[in-house]
């Protein structure tokens, strides 16, 4: 009985039970997610002392982890490091995937999820939140382009509608122009995010110009780490991604580096942050060093997020080994998210009171509720779908696939195209 | 090659042209919403703490005048402390920020200011972000998690709802009963003096710790009162400017509130 179930299961492959563990998620997140929507956020842990939770924490962070996309691609095309071509190309799919987790949990977050579309019209260009949403949704447009011709990888659609597989991969020709607009959106976006807390007067751990340079310093790590963490696990998984490892060792190497600003900048973030007591900041400190936030800030944030990963990036032995250098990627990652999840509770949890006098600080709390969590399940979910569906059928990691060379700006011109003609 | 560069320049000056546009409009922009507003009318509330005795009427009127749920009180009462036997209180309804960080946040400009400095809030525009809860100094705003249903437990003892009930998803806070201002200008009435133009906690004050008027007006109750006694504004320090003042209380005022 159990030989021939054996073989029956034997039957079913790898990819099968990957993709019903992928289905599990999303049915957990569309129930999470039509739970929200018919009975508003009432389903959720929020308070209005605390009004953003984890469904913040997993916009934040899958914005960050797609930084790569802008950053790689910079590098390759206006910087002119060719080489990283096949590593830039994965980066993009992968934005385009963090976008629009992003768009997701936003959308379960927002009150009025019918009126998403207000950014565009009503617009208040004093606000960060405004120049957010109008960058990202700008910028998932600019990745829509730059994924066209990866999108025109995909076997079905070159045999049934070859031209229009042939016209989106010729977007590739404007990759260099799409970079420099990502470039500069994404650098808008990305320190914004911070600055979205910074600039709040009324919050006095938050209130610091330096939020705006950490969000984008992270986000750069943070994002370059998971682009190379997918394309060698899945490389492990699928013969369809392959990998160039040297490439990635040499970026990996780049990241070790830039853990070590990292910490010199987030170090001094809080080191310097207030030597006499301040009400409200310094119970931010505490609430982040000694407080509840205390494991995730010191294990997750520094120790795991930066500097373990730091010393195994910059250490030859370990930064060749592939284990390792996937694990040290991978505790990156999960320090970006720390940090996000630290910054977002640790201004909200301190109630910094109104009352006149002696400043009084009450702490507020917070714990995801179980539909929060299920919702949050399914936007993961989504992403990680989304990213096996792109390695499986649209080459997303291959290091061999190069498309035609071009140089970074010498496109030509369509007059010469129809003279030549 | 010449060819290569000219594009180069052609993106240049789009570039250029397009960050000068987004940039003029940014600071006129920011001009704009770093202004005070200079109507006609400056309305202004002064809270005398040597008067109140958070007996919470005003709480009650406001939560009937303008529909909201139990749980969402616009207008929240803290024991501060004791002076002299007595205890002291602090209502706190919305500050009007002259210059309000809500207003400064709203991705879509659904809290706005008034010519005559109410901080309002177009429920209709609000996509229930919840930044402006966020960045308020003072927890004045109470978010929607659900929908307010079912009977309003002080109607009508405490007044008729004059406002439409907020639907689910949006924060709601303390408009000054701006409603009430406007039928009465409309009326001829004056604000502060007529109580059908004044906000529904100033006119139900048992022991009138409340006083509500015109800044703009030197002969106002509210702008003489601010004349003769000193007052404070909640967090001034963050610089917002706020629209209710507070007069502290004083033992003597107490013992003849008292009395009286």
């Amino acid at each position: 009985m159990i030989a021939r179930l054996r073989a029956k299961l034997h039957r079913v492959n790898a990819w099968t039970f990957w993709l019903g563990f992928l289905g599990l998620l999303l049915a957990i997140g569309l129930t999470g997610g039509l739970l929200v929507f018919w009975k508003g956020l009432v389903v959720t842990n929020l308070t209005d002392l605390v009004p953003w939770g984890l469904w913040i924490t997993i916009d934040l962070s899958s914005i960050a982890l797609s930084a790569g996309a802008f950053s790689l691609c910079a590098a390759v095309y206006l910087i002119g490091l060719k080489r990283y071509e096949p590593v830039a190309r994965t980066a993009t799919f992968i934005g385009l995937i963090g976008y629009s987790m992003a768009m997701l949990s936003l959308l379960l977050d927002i009150g009025r999820p019918e009126r998403f579309w207000h950014a565009m019209v009503y617009w208040n260009t004093h606000s960060l939140l405004w120049e957010v949403t109008m960058c990202v949704c700008l910028y998932l447009t600019v990745l829509l382009f730059e994924t066209m011709p990866i999108l025109a990888n995909f076997e079905w659609l070159r045999g049934r509608f070859p031209k229009i597989a042939a016209k989106m991969e010729g977007a590739h020709h404007y990759a260099p122009y799409l970079a420099i607009a990502g470039l500069c959106l994404s650098m808008l976006h990305q320190s914004s995010l911070g600055a979205v807390y910074g600039v709040l007067k009324a919050r006095p751990f938050w209130y610091k110009p330096e939020m705006a340079v950490l969000f984008m310093f992270s986000a750069i790590l943070g994002g370059i780490s998971l682009t190379i963490f997918a394309s060698m696990f899945s490389s492990r998984l699928t013969p369809r991604a392959r990998v160039n490892d040297a490439l990635l060792e040499r970026l990996a190497h780049f990241v070790g580096w830039a853990l070590a600003a990292y910490v010199y900048f987030r170090a001094w973030d809080w080191l310097a942050m207030t030597y006499t007591y301040q009400p409200g900041r310094s119970e931010g400190l505490a609430l982040v060093t000694s407080g509840p936030l205390s494991f995730n800030f010191w294990i997750g944030e520094m120790l795991i997020g930066a500097i373990v990963p730091m010393i195994l990036l910059l250490r030859q032995s370990t930064r060749q080994h592939r284990f390792w250098r996937m694990a040290a990627l991978l505790m990156v990652v999960g320090g970006v998210v720390a940090y996000r999840w630290d910054v977002n509770l640790s201004g909200l949890l301190v109630v910094l009171s109104y009352l006149p006098g002696e400043a009084t600080v009450a702490y507020a709390s917070y714990t995801p509720s179980l539909v929060e969590i299920m919702a949050g399940m399914g936007v993961i979910g989504f992403g990680m779908t989304a990213f096996s569906l792109g390695v499986r059928y649209l080459k997303v990691v291959d290091h061999r696939f190069a498309i035609e060379e071009h140089e970074s700006v010498n496109v030509e011109s369509p007059v010469a195209v129809t003279a030549k003609a | 090659m010449p060819h290569q560069l000219s594009r180069r320049d052609i993106l240049k000056v789009a570039a250029l042209g397009a960050a000068a546009v987004a940039g003029s409009r940014l600071i006129r922009n920011a001009e704009a919403s770093g202004s005070v507003p200079h109507g006609k009318h400056q309305w202004a509330m002064v809270i005398d703490q040597s008067k109140c005795t958070g007996c919470g009427y005003c709480t009650l009127a406001c939560q009937a005048h303008n529909d909201t749920a139990p749980q969402n009180q616009w207008n929240v009462i803290t024991e501060v402390g004791e002076l002299g036997g007595h205890k002291v209180f602090l209502p706190r309804p919305c500050m009007q920020c002259a210059k309000a960080p809500c207003v400064e946040v709203c991705p879509v400009g659904a809290s706005y200011y008034r010519d005559d400095g109410i901080v309002m809030m177009d429920y209709d525009k609000c996509i229930g972000c919840r930044y402006c809860q966020v960045a308020c100094p003072y927890q004045a705003r109470v978010f929607n998690w659900k929908k307010f249903e079912g009977e309003n437990p002080t109607v009508p003892e405490w007044g008729e709802p004059e406002v439409e009930r907020r639907p689910r998803g949006v924060p709601e806070k303390c408009s000054f009963c701006y409603h009430r201002i406007d039928r009465g200008l409309a009326h001829g009435q004056m604000p502060g003096v007529d109580a059908d133009a004044t906000p529904a906690c100033v006119v139900v004050c048992p022991t009138g710790a409340r006083i509500f008027g015109d800044l703009n007006d030197p002969e106002s109750e509210v702008s003489q009162i601010l004349k003769e006694h000193a007052s404070y504004r909640l967090r001034d320090e963050l610089g917002t400017g706020a629209r209710v003042y507070y007069l502290p209380a004083d033992p003597k005022e107490m013992e003849l509130e008292v009395e009286s």
